[in-house]
């Protein structure tokens, strides 16, 4: 019995049988506790390696060794498998390391960045007025109102909004986004860009601009300065009229309401039945200006303002 | 009129492309495409219909498509489909409020079957004004990474003050080129000396 090969074989199945055996036991010990990952992940290494040394042996040892031993393999990776399978699934997540308590003085102290600063740095941000009932609202209830020059307003009910440049000094806008503005009147400067609204019901809207779209509205009266043609869509009992001057901010200017409103509502020769030029004298002459007016004062206002 | 004459105008017609801009309505289609042919932009009027450009840009003539982006417009956008080597989808970076909208618009326009294979630019607008979101943050709104039909970039860019218009164009044109004129591209050198 001096064949090297046969001791090989010998010692390799007497090595292999002792270390799949723990192996085993030692899943089985697992199926009964909850495993964590990491002692499943431990396991798993365990048995890629016990892998590696009976691929290693190929041709050493008799091939039905071999083949029984790959069996009991195998059947150690169908049980390691469901180990896993049983785990609660987590999603995949960058998680932060938990700094250590404080006590240990050693941990050097990293200063915290301000929030806003961190805030900026993620994601950009835009102006917005949004989500009040019943107020007055001017540029102070728009946070840093001397940064963007996009404005979202949005979610409003019986609100005044006074933007006019007399109310609202520091601030300057070059697009509006407007959304979701029922039984309220806004006051807008004249602004460069364009003016794009949404579902507006029963307002009454001031603003001067270079492009005007308005979509899903209705019963909206619009005093409007504007160089090309209004659009709407999907819009009914919609009024047009001149920007009022007494609101300009340079007095003597003059507006006219000879712009031409295109309906894309009503693609044909007809006039559309959807607008009509608010006629002189149910033009607004006293406008709500003042900033001071009280939450049932504002409400009077709206009330008589929007009562069409 | 000799055999030159047809194989010359027959290579000069190879080298135009064509050129889709669409995106929804506000975006600044029109105002990119008059910036880029050096008009006025404060002339901008809403488009009612659509607008059809053709300038020179590199060695390749562009024929440009401008459809109006109006919700109304949109079911006519299919009938400017055909031959279309490359899209310009425009955003309107301010528009928050829609940005969902825009995706859902933008990701349907890609399934069709007649835009398989055109080159996508996506140009995130309006840059100039600040609070505006910036390009990667409307790469992610639109989920440009998922779309594996499509050569597609995206360029931050502003129609007022036309930053990165050219640059954006440019690698439109290049790709489409890339895909289209490969073989001529290369041994154009070759041939010219004969055609001369």
């Amino acid at each position: 019995m001096s064949d090297p090969t046969w001791s090989f074989s010998q010692s390799f199945s007497a090595q292999f049988q002792a270390s799949r055996t723990e192996l085993e036991s030692r899943v089985e010990a697992s199926k009964s506790t909850q495993p964590t990952t990491d002692a499943l992940q431990a396991l798993s290494v365990e048995l890629a390696k016990l892998t590696k040394t009976l691929s290693d042996a190929t041709g050493s040892i008799p091939s039905y060794d071999q083949r029984q031993y790959e069996l009991q393999l195998k059947g150690l990776q169908t049980s390691l498998e469901q180990l896993r399978a049983s785990l609660p699934k987590t999603k995949f997540a960058f998680k932060r390391k938990i700094a250590p308590p404080t006590s240990s003085a050693a941990v050097p102290v990293v200063p915290e960045l301000p929030s806003s600063e961190r805030v900026s740095t993620a994601m950009s941000a835009n102006l917005t007025l949004s989500s009040y009932s019943m107020r007055y609202l001017t540029a102070a209830a728009i946070s840093n109102p001397s940064q963007a020059t996009d404005l979202a307003i949005s979610d409003l009910d019986k609100c005044i909004v006074n933007l006019l440049p007399d109310a609202s000094p520091t601030l300057k806008i070059s697009a509006l986004h407007i959304r979701n503005l029922t039984d309220s009147v806004l006051l807008l400067p004249v602004i460069e860009g364009s003016v794009l609204l949404h579902d507006v019901r029963r307002c009454i809207v001031v603003v001067g601009c270079h492009q005007f779209r308005m979509h899903t509205s209705t019963n909206v009266d619009v005093y409007l300065s504007i160089p090309s043609n209004p659009i709407i869509e999907h819009c009914s009992e919609i009024r047009f009229a001149s920007y009022p001057p007494a609101l300009s901010a340079s007095k003597d200017a003059t507006f006219s309401d000879e712009f031409s409103v295109q309906d894309f509502s009503h693609i044909k020769s007809t006039p559309s039945p959807n607008w009509t030029k608010l006629p002189p004298e149910d033009r607004i002459k006293a406008w709500p200006t003042d900033a001071s007016l009280s939450e049932t004062e504002v409400l009077a206002v709206v009330n008589g303002l929007v009562s069409h | 009129m000799g055999l030159l004459t047809i194989i010359r105008k027959n290579r000069q017609k190879e080298k135009e492309m064509r050129i889709l801009f669409l995106g929804l309505d506000n975006a600044g289609k029109t105002t990119i495409l008059k910036k880029l042919n050096g008009e006025d932009i404060l002339s901008v009027s809403p488009t009612l219909g659509f607008n059809i450009k053709t300038f020179a840009h590199g060695n390749y003539t562009l024929n440009i498509w401008d459809v109006g982006g109006q919700r109304t417009l949109r079911p006519y956008w299919r009938n400017y489909f055909e031959q279309t080597d490359a899209i310009v989808w425009v955003v309107d970076s301010g528009d928050r409020m829609r940005m969902k909208d825009c995706s859902e618009e933008l990701h349907s326009l890609l399934q069709e079957d007649r835009l398989a294979g055109a080159s996508l630019l996506v140009f995130a607008n309006k840059q100039d004004l600040q609070g505006s979101m910036t390009d990667s943050e409307i790469r992610d709104a639109l989920d440009l990474r998922s779309i594996t039909t499509h050569q597609w970039k995206i360029w931050p860019c502003s129609a007022v003050t036309g930053e990165n218009l050219v640059t954006g164009l440019d690698w439109v044109v290049a790709d489409v080129a890339r895909r289209l004129y490969y073989s001529t591209t290369a041994p154009q050198q070759a041939l010219v000396p004969a055609a001369a």
